[in-house]
């Protein structure tokens, strides 16, 4: 009863919607970022979790346009680079993985379910890690065998685990955008 | 002019969320995450190990050690009185939780569950059981972040305690870490101790990293040899934070004793 009564004054009230809307959307954002520093057991490989935020930025653009994607990119790599250290930045990486996954949308090439988004999950994760090692490359910090032998490393298990834990994220954030999308066009 | 209006009135509500969520996100990078990691740490207040209990736990033997330890400690710092040689007193460490790890894959890092608000300032050092783990980098009220030893980033001074043989050693990611000798021919074993050397600013000469696991005196341009870091650095509950202020730290050059430094 109370819930119908909150869908109706929702319809009525596009303020109140977007407010709400904004509030999960953040809500999930944030939540995805306190668990990024924590390592559960049963969550890590080789003591490397899931890539959090790469698979928030899968979620948000898998339905959306290519700059949507990549502002999302922008932001959350904003927050990482403060999170952990400027240089490299993660803004590159998470942009990167934004436009791919809303251009492989875009064509239509792969169907929406759990499936497909752990795939898109998987292979982000790999270009995202690449592109990280790319920079340290650039960056002449340390050698290219020691980068390259740990990026073997970390894009394997980071890519096996977000895309294992890709779905948990995708599937009850998807389901909310649908579901104001339809309120929305009512 | 009429276009602009009407695309502004069309794409107002998505310009203001999109300029909305790149300034609070550039907030966040400019103070370093705090607020996120404030959060972090109130919602693990919970989780974190009973550091009193950890106290009751060590056993009889290890307070059997500690206390000839101290006393072997004070005997060397009277006789380095003795000798006219200064060095300043240890100060009490800050007994901490570690709350959380690097947030992402590339960086070594660790969060540490006390901050500012307890006295924990960016530079200290962070010792675990078995040894040196690493140095505060930033602080926010009530977390810390740690750079690990094992980080390829942190470079630090250190010496075999045996032959008095010095090198630097850098991370490996793991729990490894190399070590590049000065000298062309180090007497270095397997087995040997290894711990902080007196060039090294960052860190107080003297505390524990290591032990050398293996040798490797034909590579070329320097001598390396692998350390296996004595601190497990892959499963810590809690660390010690010891002050350390790099600027005090007095730089000995050759040639010259602390004392005629210090005259200068």
């Amino acid at each position: 009863m109370k819930s119908e009564s909150l869908v109706g004054t929702w319809r009525e009230s596009p303020l109140q919607r977007l407010v709400v809307n904004c509030a999960v959307t953040v809500g999930s954002l944030i939540l995805c970022l306190l668990i990024l520093p924590t390592r559960l057991p049963g969550m890590e490989l080789a003591g490397i979790g899931p890539n959090w935020l790469l698979i928030w930025v899968v979620a948000w653009s898998v339905n959306r346009t290519m700059f949507q994607g990549a502002l999302a990119g922008l932001v959350l790599g904003l927050i990482q680079d403060g999170m952990t250290a400027p240089a490299p930045t993660h803004i590159l990486s998470l942009m990167v993985v934004g436009i791919l996954t809303a251009r492989l949308r875009k064509g239509r090439y792969i169907q929406e379910d759990f499936i497909s988004v752990a795939l898109i999950a998987f292979g982000t994760a790999v270009i995202a890690e690449t592109v990280m090692a790319i920079q340290y490359s650039f960056q002449a910090d340390r050698s290219l065998v020691e980068i390259w032998t740990y990026h073997q490393l970390i894009a394997l298990s980071s890519a096996i685990l977000s895309s294992l834990w890709a779905p948990v994220v995708y599937f009850p954030l998807n389901r909310w955008w649908q579901w104001i999308d339809s309120l929305e066009q009512q | 002019m009429y276009t602009l209006r009407r695309w502004w009135d069309r794409h107002r509500l998505r310009v203001i969320l999109a300029s909305l969520a790149v300034g609070s996100a550039l907030l966040i990078r400019q103070t370093q995450a705090t607020p996120l990691f404030e959060v972090y740490q109130l919602l693990s207040r919970a989780f974190q190990p009973n550091l009193a209990k950890q106290n009751l736990l060590e056993s009889a033997q290890d307070q059997e050690l500690r206390e000839r330890l101290t006393e072997l400690e004070s005997q060397n710092q009277r006789l380095r009185a003795l000798l006219g040689y200064v060095s300043e007193a240890k100060k009490p460490g800050i007994k901490v939780p570690v709350v959380g790890r690097s947030a992402d894959h590339w960086w070594q890092q660790l969060i540490l569950g006390r901050g500012s608000n307890d006295n924990v300032k960016a530079g200290y050092v962070v010792m675990a059981p078995g040894g040196v783990v690493g140095r505060v980098t930033s602080v926010t009220p009530n977390t810390s972040r740690v750079l690990l030893l094992s980080d390829p980033s942190s470079r630090i001074g250190i010496t075999i305690s045996r032959s008095r043989f010095m090198g630097y050693m850098r991370g490996q990611s793991t729990s490894h870490a190399v070590m590049e000798f000065f000298d062309k021919v180090p007497d270095v074993r397997r087995g040997d101790v290894v711990s902080t050397s007196t060039l090294s600013q960052l860190f107080p000469a003297g505390m524990p990293v290591g032990r050398v696991e293996s040798v490797n005196l034909n590579k070329s341009p320097a001598p390396e040899a692998t350390i296996e870091l004595s601190a497990p650095i892959g499963f810590l509950e809690w660390a010690v934070v010891y002050p350390h202020d790099p600027a005090t730290q007095p730089v000995v050059e050759p040639g010259q004793t602390p004392d005629q430094k210090s005259k200068q």
